[in-house]
């Protein structure tokens, strides 16, 4: 009961916030300066008021505000998220056109972090109390603060002097030519993972040296049984708990990371997308794309909720 | 499903992906920096659009060859009436649009329409201003009259693409799916990621594409590109700048070539703004201003000082000697500001276009500036907001890129004269109206010459713009890419003729 | 946040006593991070008086030339000095930082405690308020921000500020609410002291060591923001120098001059990492887990 008691009321609160996300979203995209009208009819075209006039009306901009939100929520809640002012497609299908770069991207960086923050971790803990642990330990600093966009110009700087005929630069489909399309995204998604591999390695330390002072392990290795495996194993799984807890955040990072990193890796997901949308004033787009990524972000950290929930028990006081 | 399919792969391949280079696919492979907005050739206006389309996809009645002459294009031949006022064109036999339908006169005239019609919204429909009327005789010919004689007429035909009369009053669908008699047809629009063109089995002229097709690759890295081209990923980087050639000389396996643009960089004055309505305000602005350290410094020595037409249309540009105020002179500038009762400093604005020459020429002119007491500040928006400021005239003063085409009434008529459509600087000058407006109905060579050398005079030095530089245009290739030919125009049209060698 | 450091604010160990003074386990790392957070803090200061050339002086035969004796780090493409550029940049980042999160720290603590002290509607609309703000990946909402208030110093700042406000608020409330809740603001209360002054003078004492900590994480997380949103061409605005905008500049010409991209990121990560280094050693020494060590 009292799980559930807590579950509608995080669905309470997840409502509300959704609700302001969607009128923040919409009153912060209107007060941008600068007319979608005039910027769409292009520097060189002939603008008469009149054509203005009609334009606007054509995308409902003569509106008062409230009214325009109204008409854009209720299109919202149907899937309607209305035409790209640019290109006349349909918002989503051009959303849906770049999510998936984006979603390859934070998932190989998520997956890459992982992978690599496990031995790492391990060894940081095993460094503890010896010779060369501040230096470890600087380095993991290091990781956490190393700005993405730089360690990819200095990766492509290296890369191209190295090994000028390496075809690992631009990007693929991965529909076209699935080889070509992950050697081109190991670069930007290692440079991404950084920060959130030196997060969890320090997290895997910190339970690490935490699990090492408890008192079956000592047993255990009091009695000469090779306490290794059970200490990274019962480590690992104590680890489960705070990684969880910290997905949602590392998603916020992975997506704000990625805005960046598709710049410089002239990747075409979201982030180009986005920064496109605001230069064209492409209201629609942006709207439903930042609204669209905020939203799932939201989704995120309440799912980590739910599930932190179930998995501690503590928690429900 | 597709992001799991990727994920899991993504840990496999990732793994075991042996790094190597993939032979080279017989489509030639173009990098460009920027994901056009439209492929509609009577909307777009952005280089971005116009390169991808223009000669490739479409083609108009007239077209434009390398050096800058009017030849045939779709029409094979035409006759000019005796009083300049009515042209007849003699449509090309055997053209067919890429959906398949034979392009006819009715085709032509619903082109034509379609740019002048205001629901089009066109930005070419000021270079039909003279049409009158249209007539078809029969399918294959095309009767233009004019309400005076035009000069411009034939140049500006070569901009206007012919497109199936079925579009006429559609300004949606060529947008996304451009149709029209080009070497190369449209396949397919990855947005931000590529264009894809195929060769036109049908074209007209026989022997033509050699390419299987072309792909612009989207890429807006400069860096990404040129590891790329370095890399044999890409074949072409088309009408780069000077620093990006740089980049490149020396490079074993990549060939230059280079042409002066049309386009130019400019200091536009807001002359409704006070102190700028002093036209001694603006010639000392261009005093102040030493082209040559522009070019030395922000085009990195790839381009020439320039007045008001570029040096290209050899027939119509002055030397620049013709303009006391290019040769740079901050004691005369002083001077200039003092017998105009200017008390410096004097604070003004510049909005910047958001480009990386443009910004780099600001910065070297905020530093001229200064020098004769003009404190500038820079505001550099995104673009959006530039176009916005821009059109609407709120600038005290702005630094740009202005194109250019082979017609010296494409460069001044809607930019300086009064009323014009870009005329954003509200200049206005009874003498240079007289002169534009003659100079459009003048078809005599020698004197549309005369006229253009005053125009030139008179917008040179107290004109409400600053006339800075043109730049020099590169297109870098691998070496085994044959037959591609640069333009001054950014136009790509030498890909119907480019082949690659294995 | 891009390339932010990625500590979950809401994670902070409750201080259940008042601060204590700091053992250093890791006393040459906090040394370090102390000793570099100095001479950062100088170089900034006094970039005007140290730097060897004007910032903005450009020399165009000079241009995109590496290292020399005359210009210790070389030249960038209008031929300014790297090294002047790169400390004018360092004091306009720390000062925009420093700015935000100055102006956060303020206004987020004041919501924060306003929520725990008078819970009720205030803390539901306070706490609901931040919670949307919150919502927003750290660099979708300051881009928001930029796009209302058109790029610049300023807007950078503010939206820094704006995407870290609710990062305090949430930090001092739960903690606010355990110790307003504690005998000892009771008997203050009882006692007839004003709201105020138990705000001020008994609940935020009692946070200080909290919120130094989270101050100097932010601020390094800041750095980065910041460098991010010049470097999108957000952020400051030429021909001021940035650090972002100069990685951005740089990259141009990477493989002519290379430069001017290597060590404006190399800054970047070298006050981020000091800011950084030196809230982790803090907050090592906070967390009673790791103390025993």
């Amino acid at each position: 009961m009292v799980l559930l008691k807590r579950l509608r009321d995080r669905l309470i609160d997840l409502a509300i916030v959704i609700f302001g996300v969607s009128i923040l979203v919409f009153g912060f995209i209107r007060m941008i300066p600068g007319d979608a009208v005039a910027i769409m009819l292009g520097a060189n075209a002939e603008v008469t008021p009149d054509r203005i006039a009609a334009i606007r009306t054509r995308l409902g901009l003569d509106l008062p505000i409230h009214e325009q939100y109204f008409v854009w929520l209720s299109n919202v809640l149907r899937g309607d998220f209305g035409v790209s002012i640019w290109t006349g497609r349909p918002v989503i299908e051009e959303i849906g056109h770049h999510v998936w770069p984006t979603l390859q991207l934070t998932l190989l960086a998520l997956v890459t972090a992982i992978i690599l923050a496990i031995p790492l971790g391990i060894l940081m803990a095993n460094i503890r109390g010896r010779r060369g642990e501040a230096f470890v330990q600087a380095g993991s600093v290091i990781g956490l603060t190393v700005p993405p966009f730089w360690l990819g110009i200095i990766m492509i700087l290296v890369l191209s002097t190295v090994a000028p005929s390496l075809q690992m630069l631009g990007y693929v489909p991965f529909t076209t030519d699935p080889i070509g399309n992950i050697q081109r995204m190991m670069l930007p998604a290692f440079a991404l993972s950084l920060p959130i591999m030196a997060n969890l390695a320090r997290l895997l330390r910190s339970t690490l040296l935490e699990a090492m002072q408890q008192d079956y392990i000592r047993t255990a290795r009091a009695k000469g049984v090779p306490a290794r495996r059970i200490l990274y194993r019962h480590a690992l799984r104590n680890a489960i708990i705070p990684f969880v807890t910290s997905v949602g955040i590392m998603a916020g990072y992975l997506l704000s990371g990625a805005i960046v990193i598709e710049q410089v890796f002239a990747i075409p997901g979201l982030g180009r997308l986005i920064l496109g949308a605001i230069a064209e004033r492409n209201y629609p787009l942006l709207q439903a794309a930042i609204l669209l990524v905020t939203c799932s972000f939201v989704l995120i950290n309440f799912l980590v909720d739910v599930i932190y929930t179930l998995i501690d028990p503590r928690i429900t006081e | 499903m597709k992001s799991l399919r990727t994920f899991t792969l993504a840990c496999g391949v990732a793994v075991a992906a042996v790094v190597s280079g993939p032979a080279l696919s017989a489509p030639l492979q173009v990098a460009v920096e920027q994901s056009p907005s439209g492929l509609d050739p009577h909307i777009v206006t952005a280089f971005s659009s116009f390169q991808i389309i223009d000669g490739t996809i479409y083609e108009g009645l007239t077209a434009l060859d390398n050096d800058l002459n009017i030849v045939s294009g779709l029409a094979s031949d035409w006759q000019i009436s005796d009083d300049k006022t009515t042209y007849t064109f003699t449509l090309r036999e055997g053209v067919t649009f890429h959906g398949g339908d034979a392009m006819t006169s009715a085709d032509v005239a619903s082109s034509l329409n379609r740019v002048l019609a205001e629901n089009t919204g066109s930005p070419l429909a000021s270079r039909l201003a003279a049409v009158d009327s249209i007539e078809t005789p029969d399918d294959s010919t095309v009767v233009l009259n004019l309400s005076a004689p035009s000069a411009p007429l034939l140049s500006s035909l070569t901009s206007i693409a012919i497109v199936p009369a079925k579009y006429e009053d559609d300004t949606d669908t060529l947008q996304r799916a451009p149709d029209g008699t080009g070497p190369f047809k449209f396949v397919s629009w990855q947005p931000d990621v590529a264009i894809t063109l195929e060769a036109n089995a049908d074209y007209w002229d026989e022997g033509r594409p050699a390419l299987e097709g072309v792909v612009f690759n989207i890429v807006p890295e400069a860096a990404t590109r040129q590891v790329g081209l370095n890399s044999g990923q890409y074949q072409m980087l088309p009408n780069i700048d000077g620093v990006m050639a740089q980049q490149f000389q020396g490079t074993g396996g990549v060939q230059l070539e280079e042409t002066l643009e049309l386009a130019y960089s400019l200091i536009g004055i807001n002359v409704s703004r006070p102190p700028f309505d002093n036209a001694k305000v603006r010639e000392a602005i261009n005093y102040a201003i030493n082209r040559d350290d522009i070019v030395a410094a922000a085009l990195f020595g790839a381009g020439v000082p320039g007045g008001p037409l570029s040096p290209a249309l050899t027939n119509y540009a002055l030397p620049l000697d013709e303009f006391g105020c290019f040769t740079p002179s901050a004691d005369r500038a002083r001077a200039l500001l003092e017998e105009a009762g200017i008390e410096t400093p004097v604070e003004a604005t510049l909005l910047v276009l958001p480009r990386d020459s443009t910004k780099g020429i600001a910065q070297v002119v905020q530093q001229q500036l200064a020098a004769i007491g003009i404190n500038v500040e820079l505001d550099i928006p995104e673009i959006g907001q530039f176009v916005q400021n821009w059109r609407n005239s709120d600038f005290d003063m702005f630094v740009s890129l202005n194109s250019g085409t082979i017609e010296p009434d494409d460069y001044f008529y809607r930019t300086f004269r009064t009323g014009g459509s870009t005329n954003v600087f509200k200049y206005s000058n009874e003498t240079l109206d007289g002169l534009l407006d003659a100079g459009r109905e003048e078809t005599d060579t020698a004197k549309r010459q005369e006229i253009y050398a005053d125009a030139q005079r008179e917008l040179a030095c107290q004109g409400p713009a600053a006339f800075l530089t043109y730049g020099q245009l590169y297109t870098a290739m691998r070496d085994n890419v044959d037959g591609y030919s640069i333009s001054p125009t950014r136009s790509m049209r030498s890909l119907g003729g480019t082949s690659v060698t294995e | 946040m891009s390339g932010g450091t990625i500590e979950h604010p809401a994670e902070q160990p409750l201080p259940a006593r008042p601060a204590r003074r700091f053992k250093m386990p890791e006393a040459s790392l906090y040394n370090l991070s102390l000793g570099m957070i100095f001479l950062i803090t100088i170089v900034a200061v006094a970039a005007p008086w140290i730097a060897p050339y004007d910032p903005l002086e450009q020399d165009i035969i000079q241009r995109l030339k590496g290292p020399s004796a005359a210009h210790w780090l070389g030249t960038d493409q209008l031929g300014r000095d790297l090294l002047s550029r790169i400390m004018h940049g360092l004091r306009a980042s720390l000062a925009i930082s420093a700015g935000a999160v100055g102006v956060a720290l303020f206004f987020g603590s004041i919501l924060g405690l306003l929520a725990a002290y008078y819970r009720g509607w205030t803390e539901r609309v306070i706490m609901r308020l931040m919670d949307v703000l919150f919502a927003f990946p750290v660099m979708l909402l300051a881009i928001g921000v930029i796009a209302l208030l058109g790029p610049g110093s300023f807007p950078t700042a503010a939206a820094i500020a704006i995407v870290y406000t609710p990062i305090f608020a949430r930090l001092l409330r739960a903690p606010a609410l355990v110790i307003a809740s504690s005998d000892y603001v009771l008997s203050a209360r009882s006692i007839g002291a004003s709201d105020l002054r138990i705000i001020a003078f008994h609940i935020l004492p009692n946070l200080a060591s909290v919120i130094l900590v989270q101050v100097s994480l932010l601020l390094s997380s800041a750095i980065l923001v910041e460098a991010s949103l010049s470097f999108l061409g957000l952020g400051t605005q030429p021909p001021v120098p940035s650090l972002g905008m100069m990685l951005s500049e740089g990259r141009n010409f990477l493989f002519l001059a290379p430069w001017a991209a290597i060590f404006s990121g190399l800054a970047i990560l070298i006050v981020a990492f000091a800011l950084n280094l030196f809230g982790d050693a803090l907050r090592d020494n906070l967390d009673p887990r790791l103390r025993q060590s």
